[in-house]
């Protein structure tokens, strides 16, 4: 349990992750403006993406507005409860109650 | 105080590492204060055009209803013609009504919220055309059975500055915005009120009472923003 789980554990991975916790259940976010509010570059916000992808934490919907293709990002179930679990551990590690 | 300037000392910190190596982890402390800021940043940001509808709305009552006080409210020394009056009065809800819409689509650019979100904010929207109407429709029916233009100048203003504090309360219960909850109930009072001003008082009453509330309000918020982006490093803007 007071192992912090790795694919949320690095700087820029937690901010993604604490910003798309900000949104209501199942709602998404375009990728521009994610980044917007991360002020983040387009590259590095993609490499970590990937790595959040990968562990099916984050939930990718690509689609078009007209002729613009446009890539919604959220949290999955599975990416809710890990966070969730990441920052009990967080609090637990702490010694704060979670 | 003291956790905010923790959370401040150990936010600068990670925000300093963030810039060397931000896929790197912080020590736990400054891991879990850079969660919370940047939870608390993205809110502010995502926010933050809520003081400029505010202080709009602040203007909008001071204006409109002081246009209103001023048909009748300094006389014999000045009386603003009623033709000038009452579209400096409808203009600058138009006006704030429009700003406040753009600024509300601008702020939800690029985000898709569920159904049941969708379903909230569509019924909520059309409910303020329902209630503006069957307020107007209500109103006529009454003026039909013998209300007095004298009673009608009470019962307008205040019918609707009732049913939009009504609005603001529900806004605070479906979004949980204490400011939406403050100036709900204070509309409410107001509106109540006003009557026992007389006219042209109550119009004055309520171009004070509501203006200067509202722009307070907008200045709260403002403070209030500033004080989170300072804490949270310019708004955990790094890397």
């Amino acid at each position: 349990m007071d192992e912090l789980d790795p694919v949320i554990h690095a700087q820029a991975r937690l901010r993604i992750m604490a910003a798309l916790s900000t949104l209501e259940l199942d709602g998404s976010i375009s990728f521009p403006r994610l980044q917007e509010l991360l002020d983040m570059t387009a590259g590095n916000m993609s490499t970590h993406l990937r790595k959040l992808e990968d562990a099916a934490y984050v939930d990718i919907t690509k689609t078009h507005k007209g002729r613009t293709p446009i890539t919604y990002l959220g949290l999955s179930k599975k990416g809710r409860r890990a966070f969730e679990d990441y920052m009990d551990t967080l609090r637990t590690v702490l010694g704060e109650q979670p | 105080m003291t956790n905010d300037k923790n959370t401040a000392d150990a936010a600068s910190a990670a925000a300093e590492t963030a810039l060397v190596d931000d896929d790197a982890a912080l020590d736990p402390a400054a891991m879990l204060a850079l969660m919370q800021n940047q939870q608390r940043s993205v809110e502010t940001q995502m926010g933050a055009f809520v003081p400029y509808i505010t202080l709009a709305w602040g203007l909008t009552w001071l204006l409109g209803f002081g246009a209103l006080w001023l048909i009748d409210g300094l006389q014999p020394a000045f009386s603003l013609p009623l033709a000038t009056a009452v579209p400096i009065f409808i203009g600058t809800i138009l006006v704030s009504g429009g700003f406040s819409a753009w600024l509300g689509i601008r702020s939800g650019r690029g985000m898709r919220g569920n159904s049941a979100s969708a379903f909230t904010g569509t019924v909520y929207g059309i409910t303020w055309s329902i209630g503006a109407t069957a307020l107007a429709v209500f109103g006529s029916a009454l003026q039909r059975q013998g209300m007095s233009a004298e009673t009608a100048n009470f019962f307008y203003p205040s019918a609707y500055v009732l049913f939009a504090g009504i609005m603001y309360i529900i806004a605070a219960a479906i979004w949980h915005a204490i400011p939406s909850l403050v100036g709900g109930c204070w509309l409410v009072v107001i509106a109540v009120a006003a009557p026992f001003f007389g006219y042209p008082g109550h119009y004055l009453f309520l171009a004070l009472a509501g203006g200067l509330a509202f722009i307070a309000l907008s200045v709260f918020g403002s403070i209030q923003q500033r004080r989170i982006r300072t804490l949270t490093n310019g708004g955990g803007r790094r890397g």
